[in-house]
């Protein structure tokens, strides 16, 4: 079955020992699309993320990346095959610099991570393209930094980089504004819409604040107690009864 | 059939002994989270202190009460003073600090008795010999091999029905937790290192009249509770009781089919476990 | 800025320079420490690549500097006096059993990666006790003759210390030359990203397994030729080198030293030496003080004496 999606879950199933976290999920995302997946805590998000991205394989069903099946492989596997993840937690490289930080995934992705002569940033390419990278991000002045020593925000904004630096055709980002407060959050939505429109990347997210899901995702997947309960752009979500009673209700209306 | 019974008696009498040492090994590891390199050392205190109070109280029972009750003075020290500084560090300083203990412990133990070796009677009581289908076997051997399950069936009485024991459990499961709702973590910590030295030196007192006392007696055992640790898996109870029969019985066995190699049996058994079952014979999950 | 660019230029050169005329202000004794200090450096040093910039605890290392000297004893003994040629073969066999130990190794972390290792030593360590008829079980493997050198033309012996020292600096400089180029290469710093975070490496298309397997067989090598310099050194290939004790060496010496600079290990395998050399000649209990010694670096200076010193000098200095 041919088709102009860039990533497409076919019935995907995830079994810890006797329970199901998540079951029968399908869906397709077209390329550049900015989606989001949302659902009460405990719906399923992060199985759903980790056995889509390597972390595990699924227990059923399948995961194609632009018609390719890539079910089930290791997560190096899926990065080169073009799809690059977040995590909730941040997950960086914390006692390394800025500039390091953004250079692994370059250096791994021109293969010489077993390079065992010469420095990394002796090389005008990987340092332009680190610059790069950062501008993105709005980093740029903060390359020779070591992360530890940067706010929380900015720590966000790294992992964002080393995800951009491996210029994947997917981007899952797991709750990119987890613990960040109001203005951090403003900025990471102003980056992420930026991203999207001008890379031509596809991003795909999960959240948990509605007010960025709503001004962020043109199509949103709503999963819950590990069904996917509806998808449609964020007006029909808001409007679904279903939705709302299973989830959303409060929210909206409080 | 003689050498079957014979080794089979020997192989559960020093497993025996290995897991008094070994359970105390694995509930410090299961509880706080550090690998005592320095346990052998506390066996080996053990000894040496068992047969100090014998020659002051020339009993070995006094021996045997009072001896490792000093070691676990001296581990009550060792907890509250150093290792309550690196919990939490990098697994490397907890096994260093703790090697460092070694080191001062058995050069400390050869400043004091010199590195003679020194032999220890069983009590009058238990220096005969039984014997059992045409072999002669001491029955103090036999003493070990019942005392076993006894302190064995003891602790894990205490951990499932008191409540001390319990909040111990429940402090190894989760710490944070625990001291969320109200459980003492320092003061478990220090009781569980104090268990934990207790079982190793009392290990080394019943250990005494087995083997001639020397400072460098901890090495080799400590080495053998680590395999018996991982084999049954880190913090497993049953586990180390299984694994700690299992390795009596390997080296007792080991020379009879693998000869000279025999020493090498338990570092394959340590390799192939932590291979295909990293967690250990005994303990399920993640 | 400076300060540093200064330290990391001027400080080596230094080193080298004292270490090169040493020999010929010191008496003989001092010489042979100075060429063992050099040697245990280098396996510190190499240790290092695991623990310091893998965040790998291995408890195995004395098994491949075993087995760097027992190659070079067993090569001597048959005859082969090739200098390089012992370098070299011992240097190999480390690398194939390090490889393998290292695929089956890196799989585990933390604890469990140090018990493996730990496990593998000891195997080797059994096989070195008790195969006598190759190794002469603990009696050890005596070296009578040593290999010599073509220098342009003259023959070069190893017999006096002083020509051994310069033996050994040679070829410790260039292995740790050599180990320096790999730890700031593309390599070390994707190998430093590991030690911070492996999900991250493999979730950025990093093959994590891979990379540990390199730098774990890297080490043994090196530490396969510390092994067989240490055998040309000592006249002697014993099972000792094997076993765990041995291998807590390269451990105590990174922790003293500093597993964060990459010449801590060497500094580390220096005062390590000093000490004992001053220590044991008000008492005969070493150990104990070295113990004492240990516990007050682990509470007090976590980052070992180099790297505290750096640390210190260079505060406020931006990276």
């Amino acid at each position: 079955m041919k088709s102009d999606a860039v990533l497409r879950i076919d019935n995907l199933g995830h079994d810890y020992g006797k329970f199901k976290v998540i079951e029968n999920i399908s869906l397709s995302i077209g390329a550049g699309k900015l989606s989001a997946l949302i659902g009460p805590n405990g719906a399923g998000k992060t199985t759903f993320y980790n056995a889509i991205s390597g972390k595990f394989p699924p227990t059923r069903g399948r995961v194609f990346l632009a018609d390719e099946d890539v079910t089930g492989l290791p997560s190096h596997r899926i990065v080169d095959k073009g799809m690059c993840r977040s995590f909730q937690i941040t997950n960086i490289f914390t006692h390394l610099t800025v500039q390091e930080n953004v250079a692994i995934p370059l250096i791994i992705q021109q293969k010489k991570h077993f390079k065992m002569f010469g420095n990394a940033f002796k090389n005008g390419e990987m340092i332009h393209k680190v610059r790069q990278v950062l501008e993105q991000v709005g980093l740029a002045d903060r390359g020779e930094q070591v992360v530890a020593n940067l706010a929380y925000g900015d720590k966000r904004l790294v992992e964002m980089a080393i995800v951009l630096a491996r210029v994947p055709r997917v981007i899952l980002l797991d709750e990119p504004t987890a613990g960040m407060n109001p203005e951090e959050t403003e900025n990471m939505i102003r980056l992420i819409k930026k991203l999207a429109s001008v890379s031509g990347t596809t991003f795909f997210i999960t959240e948990h604040d509605m007010k960025v899901v709503f001004s962020l995702a043109e199509k949103i997947y709503v999963l819950h107690q590990g069904h996917l309960l509806a998808e449609g752009t964020p007006e029909e979500i808001r409007s679904n009864t279903e939705v709302q009673e299973a989830y959303l209700g409060r929210k909206v209306h409080a | 059939m003689e050498t079957l019974l014979l080794n089979t008696l020997n192989g559960l009498s020093w497993g025996m002994l290995l897991f008094l040492i070994a359970v105390g090994l694995t509930t410090v590891f299961g509880v706080m989270g550090i690998l005592n390199f320095a346990h052998g050392s506390l066996f080996m205190l053990g000894a040496y202190l068992c047969m100090q109070s014998m020659q002051i109280f020339h009993s070995f029972w006094y021996g045997l009460l009072i001896g490792p009750l000093c070691v676990v003075a001296i581990g009550v020290i060792v907890e509250k003073y150093l290792l309550k500084r690196i919990y939490g560090r990098n697994v490397s300083y907890q096994l260093l600090l703790t090697f460092a203990l070694l080191l001062i412990l058995d050069d400390g133990v050869r400043m004091i008795w010199g590195s003679g070796y020194y032999v220890v009677e069983p009590p009058q009581i238990l220096s005969g010999i039984i014997t059992l289908f045409g072999q002669n076997y001491p029955v103090y051997r036999f003493f070990l091999i019942l005392l076993g399950p006894v302190v064995g069936i003891a602790l894990w009485s205490f951990f499932h029905f008191t409540r001390w024991g319990k909040t111990v459990r429940a402090a190894s499961f989760d710490n944070v937790m625990a001291e969320g709702v109200g459980i003492n973590v320092p003061l478990i910590y220090t009781g569980v290192f104090a268990l934990g030295t207790w079982l190793a030196a009392l290990g080394g007192a019943l250990a005494a009249p087995l083997q001639s006392l020397n400072p460098s007696m901890g090495d080799k055992i400590i080495i053998q509770s680590f395999i018996v640790v991982v084999v049954g898996g880190m913090g497993s109870f049953p586990g180390a009781f299984a694994g700690a029969l299992l390795i009596g019985l390997l080296e007792s066995f080991g020379t009879v089919f693998a000869g000279r190699m025999q020493m090498a049996i338990p570092y394959i058994l340590l390799a192939v476990i932590l291979l295909f079952k990293p967690n250990g014979l005994f303990k399920k999950g993640v | 800025m400076a300060l540093r660019a200064h330290l990391n230029i001027a400080g080596p050169a230094v080193l080298v320079l004292v270490l090169m005329i040493a020999p010929l202000l010191v008496p003989t004794y001092w010489v042979m420490i100075l060429s063992e200090i050099l040697i245990l450096g280098l396996m510190a040093v190499s240790f290092n690549l695991l623990l310091g910039y893998s965040g790998l605890l291995s408890f195995g290392q004395g098994a491949f500097f075993g087995i760097g000297a027992y190659s070079a004893a067993l090569m001597l003994q048959a005859g082969y006096t090739n200098l390089f040629l012992i370098l070299l073969v011992g240097m190999l066999l480390a690398l194939i059993i390090a490889a393998v130990v290292g695929f089956f190794s890196v799989k585990l972390d933390e604890i469990f990666f140090a018990m493996i290792t730990l496990g593998f030593g000891m195997l080797l360590f059994s096989i070195a006790h008790n195969w006598r008829d190759v190794t002469r079980g603990s009696d050890g493997l005596p070296v009578f003759v040593l290999p010599t050198l073509n220098f342009f033309g003259a023959e070069v012996s190893f017999y006096s210390p002083i020509h051994m020292y310069y033996l050994v600096f040679s070829v410790v400089l260039v292995a740790i030359v050599l180990l320096w180029l790999i730890v700031h290469s593309p390599f070390g710093l994707v190998l430093r990203a590991t030690r911070e975070n492996k999900q991250r490496v493999s979730f950025v298309g990093g093959k994590v397994n891979l990379l540990r397997i390199v730098a774990f067989t890297i080490s043994g090598t090196f530490t396969g030729l510390a092994g067989v310099l240490f055998c040309l050194f000592n006249s002697m290939a014993t099972p000792e080198f094997m076993h765990w004790s041995f291998s807590a060496k390269p451990v105590i010496m990174s922790i003293i030293g500093g597993t964060g600079v990459f010449l801590g290990p060497l500094f580390g395998a220096a005062i390590f030496f000093f000490l004992e050399q001053i220590i044991i000649r008000f008492t005969e209990n070493w150990m104990l003080f070295l113990g004492v010694v240990l516990v007050l670096i682990v509470i007090y200076f976590p980052q070992g004496v180099l790297g505290t010193l750096k640390s210190k000098l260079l505060k406020g200095e931006p990276k």
